[in-house]
């Protein structure tokens, strides 16, 4: 048996063999593969999450960055604020092997003193810190700068800097080209690029960029090789405001060398399209350079234009009789008896030296009669006198798209004294904002219509499609006729009454002066040594083109009368502005020399101006001559008048030649000494040519 | 597995029997390279994808720095067109501010009634009397470069003989000066 077995087991079939063979090693790949199945299926059911988590963490990066704020532009696309990118280095100390070095290294380049630098360093380590900044908004150059000095050749590192521990992070910053042309409109935003005034801040929402996650996957030299949006936002939109940078820039010029000259606190001046609303031009002076937010005052920062709360005086006026006017209340070719010199009410007593006389309505305006202007809002009555000021919008906001805009002041005929109406006929107890004034001036210039005055012109995407448009809000205030009235008694305080200096080379000008008296919040009474001047004007006076209101606060440099220290800003915006518009011109070119106050024979004679010029409701003013004698002129009108005494001393020196050449050849003397032309005379054909000149195009 | 069922040791057997194995292994042999194959495959797209990707970054990252010097150079081109950059500009060329008594006012009909705004009496004569100065001064050089060389000469010979007697004068006087 045993034999049998043994011979049964040597004739073991050897395929046999091999088959068992095979199948052992399949049993085991199947048993390997199934364990690695099994494992994986762990992996990737139980534990999936937890690898997942940890093979993006080795790989991924999450980066945060904000889009680009929104452009401003003005109305001509040129750009008043656009944010470009910038980079901030910054550290993780615990990567630093030499903090010493390093900070010797970045301070180089960055022209500081390493101190600083190590001791923020040194301080991070210290508390476990993992972020340092090193230097923030660094310009392009010194960014390259800091690549180059900082590279280590045998660092195995993907991103700049190649320098152990230190990093770039991408930032943005707000830049303002044109620094501080329209400043209080444009304003400006912080080190967080949030707005903090102006446009800025009141459309900070639109303005705004929306913050963007984003993964990056890195390979293990950190290389990126994939990148993913978390989230898509929309991204931020652009402004366009109405603002024309040149004529602003000429505005702040203007305003500039006025405020100087007149040793004023402040100015600030408004320029308005009267038919569109559209506010070309806003300035205030003293001013700021958004670009350094870090040194401005708030009183810089302050839009006094919309702001600032005053009492207007004089060009309140305006007000009293469009409203007598268009309530048939008075009619303006009538007479108004001004005899007294003095009007009392409520036992308040209103002097009016400068108007002593029975004269009309136009004439009234044009001195600036108080006792005329007081006459006139007691006939018209509270009630209605209240509805138009309410109409024009004193008391309440204009709207207009910029922040903490003031209301003004105007009380309800409840709480009037027995002398308010009075008082607020000449523009006192009334407190209002100089674009307020403006546009109620805009309203007159514009035949009665109201239009709301705007600096945003549109809204738009990124790529420039429209988001949304300004359109004009007319609202009607007084009739066509009334408007025209007033624009013809306007005119006539240009040409005879108290606003001679606003009379333009080119162009017919119509406007109202305004010296008010400051209101003390301290004593509670006006402050008889502080006024607010102003004037506000338009032109060309048939077909308005710009508003212009210019007031300055405390002028202190002599003098102050609206006229005197106001009316020259508007003459000199007007006539550099209204050219730059394409305005045909419609009045004779008049020379610089023949202003009203370089001719004195003209000003006793022929234009009857008032013994004493405008001045609110102040008494014991000085007379016109003694004022041209004491008054020291505005350095506008000093650099006016010293260039037309040299070019005169200069025609002095001809002429003598001439002479003594003429007395040689024994010749009579030169035609122009013979009969010298009247000065007189130009003005008078100012106004007559009026039509005459209005065919003709101007040619540069 | 019953013994009869096994296989001989004959040729035909020993053929089929070696014939399984052989096709097993060719089999297997070609699982393997289609696996190696579709490994190497599948590696090459991935290696080449994140090869890809790692450009496709370069590239996004490029444009964005494009993108943002663009923006630099929009901002300087403002800086350089802002009112007051022109203004400096303008009068270091010796451009005047445009107001309206710098501008001429034009007349498209030449020859309508109206007159042309006379120019004030003084004016004119200072404009004839510097064209006459003008011309006379300008004949004078005209002469001056009419007259021959030789003439020309002989007066700068005149003005240096004088020129040196005056000298001559001078230092004497000097001297006698010294003396006492």
């Amino acid at each position: 048996m045993m034999k049998r077995t043994k011979k049964a087991a040597k004739k073991k079939n050897p395929l046999q063999t091999t088959f068992t063979r095979f199948m052992l090693i399949v049993a085991f790949f199947i048993l390997w593969i199934g364990a690695i199945g099994v494992r994986l299926v762990h992996l990737q059911v139980n534990q999936s999450e937890w690898l997942r988590e940890r093979a993006q963490n080795q790989r991924r990066d999450q980066l945060k960055s904000r889009m680009l704020r929104g452009t401003i532009f003005d109305r001509t696309e040129r750009t008043l604020a656009m944010s470009v990118k910038v980079k901030s280095l910054y550290a993780d100390p615990r990567e630093i092997e030499d903090v010493e070095l390093t900070a010797q290294k970045v301070a180089d380049v960055l022209k500081i003193k390493p101190d600083g630098i190590l001791k923020d360093l040194r301080e991070a380590l210290d508390g476990g810190k993992r972020f340092v900044w090193l230097a923030r908004k660094v310009d392009e150059e010194t960014v390259i700068k800091l690549n180059l000095l900082l590279e280590t050749p045998e660092l195995k590192k993907f991103d700049l800097p190649k320098f152990k521990g230190l990093y770039w992070r991408e930032e943005q910053k707000r830049s303002y080209p044109y620094k501080s042309l329209a400043a209080q409109v444009v304003g400006f935003s912080n080190a967080d690029d949030v707005g903090q005034a102006g446009i800025e801040q009141s459309q900070e929402e639109i303005l705004r960029g929306a913050t963007v996650k984003r993964w990056q996957d890195r390979d293990r030299l950190g290389r990126v090789y994939d990148e993913e949006e978390i989230e898509n936002r929309e991204p931020p939109k652009d402004i366009v405001l109405t603002i024309n940078n040149s004529i602003q820039y000429k505005v702040e010029q203007a305003l500039e060398k006025g405020v100087k000259a007149s040793n004023s606190k402040s100015g600030m001046t408004i320029v308005l399209d009267p038919k569109t609303g559209e506010i070309l031009a806003m300035a205030n002076y003293p001013t700021f350079d958004p670009n350094k937010f870090n040194e401005v005052t708030p009183e810089a920062v302050n839009n006094r234009a919309i702001q600032s709360i005053y009492s207007p005086g004089s060009i309140f006026k305006l007000v009293t009789y469009s409203s007598a006017i268009d309530s048939n209340s008075i009619n303006p070719n009538g007479k108004v008896d001004c005899r007294n010199g003095f009007i009392e009410v409520a036992g308040h007593r209103f002097n009016d030296p400068h108007a002593t006389k029975v004269m009309s309505y136009g004439e009234a305006l044009a001195v600036s009669s108080n006792v005329a202007a007081i006459k006139t809002g007691l006939g018209l009555g509270k009630e209605k006198f209240y509805g138009y000021a309410q109409k024009f919008g004193f008391g309440q906001p204009t709207g207009i798209e910029l922040p903490a805009e003031a209301r003004g002041q105007f009380r309800s005929p409840e709480t009037w004294n027995g002398d308010s109406l009075a008082s607020m006929s000449i523009g006192y107890e009334v407190g209002v904002t100089a674009l307020q004034m403006a546009s109620a001036y805009s309203a007159i210039a514009n035949d009665g219509v109201k239009v709301k005055p705007h600096v945003i012109k549109e809204i738009r995407h990124s790529g420039g499609n429209p988001f949304f448009v300004t359109e004009a809000e007319k609202t009607p205030l007084v009739s066509p006729k009334t408007a025209r009235s007033l624009r013809s008694m306007l005119r006539e305080v240009v040409l005879k009454g108290t606003a001679k200096r606003a009379q333009l080379n080119g162009y017919t000008s119509a406007g109202k002066t305004g010296t008010a008296w400051k209101f003390n919040a301290k004593t509670k009474r006006v402050d008889a040594g502080k006024y607010v001047s102003s004037f506000i004007g338009f032109a060309p006076v048939d077909n308005p083109s710009v508003v212009i209101a210019v007031v300055m606060d405390e002028p202190k440099g002599g003098a102050r009368d609206g006229g005197q220290v106001s009316a020259p800003v508007f003459k000199e915006i007007a006539e550099q502005i209204l050219p730059e518009m394409s305005i045909v011109p419609d009045a004779n070119v008049v020379q610089d020399d023949l202003m009203a106050e370089n001719i004195p024979s003209e000003i006793e004679t022929e234009v009857s101006l008032p013994e004493q010029i405008e001045s609110g409701n102040i008494s014991g003013e000085l007379s016109k001559k003694e004022e041209l004698k004491k008054v020291a002129k505005p350095s506008v009108e000093n650099q006016k008048s010293k260039a037309i005494k040299e070019t005169k001393e200069t025609k002095k020196e001809v002429k003598e030649v001439i002479k003594k050449e003429d007395k040689k050849e024994n010749k009579p003397p030169s035609e122009d000494k013979k009969s010298p032309k009247p000065k007189s005379a130009v003005l008078n054909v100012e106004t007559k040519n009026k039509s005459s000149t209005g065919k003709g195009k101007k040619k540069t | 597995m019953s013994p009869k069922k096994l296989p001989n040791k004959n040729k035909t057997q020993r053929s089929e029997g070696n014939s399984i194995p052989w096709r097993y292994c060719f089999l297997t042999l070609a699982c393997g390279l289609i696996l190696v194959v579709g490994f190497f495959f599948a590696a090459r797209q991935h290696f080449s994808s994140i090869d890809f990707g790692i450009k496709n970054s370069k590239l996004r990252k490029q444009i964005e720095e494009l993108e943002s010097s663009k923006r630099r150079l929009i901002l300087a081109k403002e800086i350089a067109l802002s009112p007051a950059e022109i203004k400096k500009a303008a009068q270091k060329i010796g451009l005047r501010e445009m107001t309206a008594s710098n501008i001429e006012v034009y007349r498209p009909n030449a020859d309508s009634t109206e007159k042309p705004i006379e120019k004030p009496k003084v004016e004119k004569a200072v404009e004839e009397k510097v064209k006459q100065v003008g011309s006379a001064k300008s004949e004078e050089i005209k002469k001056e470069d009419q007259k021959p060389e030789k003439e020309i000469q002989a007066e700068r010979k005149l003005q240096e003989d004088k020129d040196k007697a005056n000298k001559e004068k001078k230092d004497k006087l000097k001297m006698q000066i010294a003396k006492k």
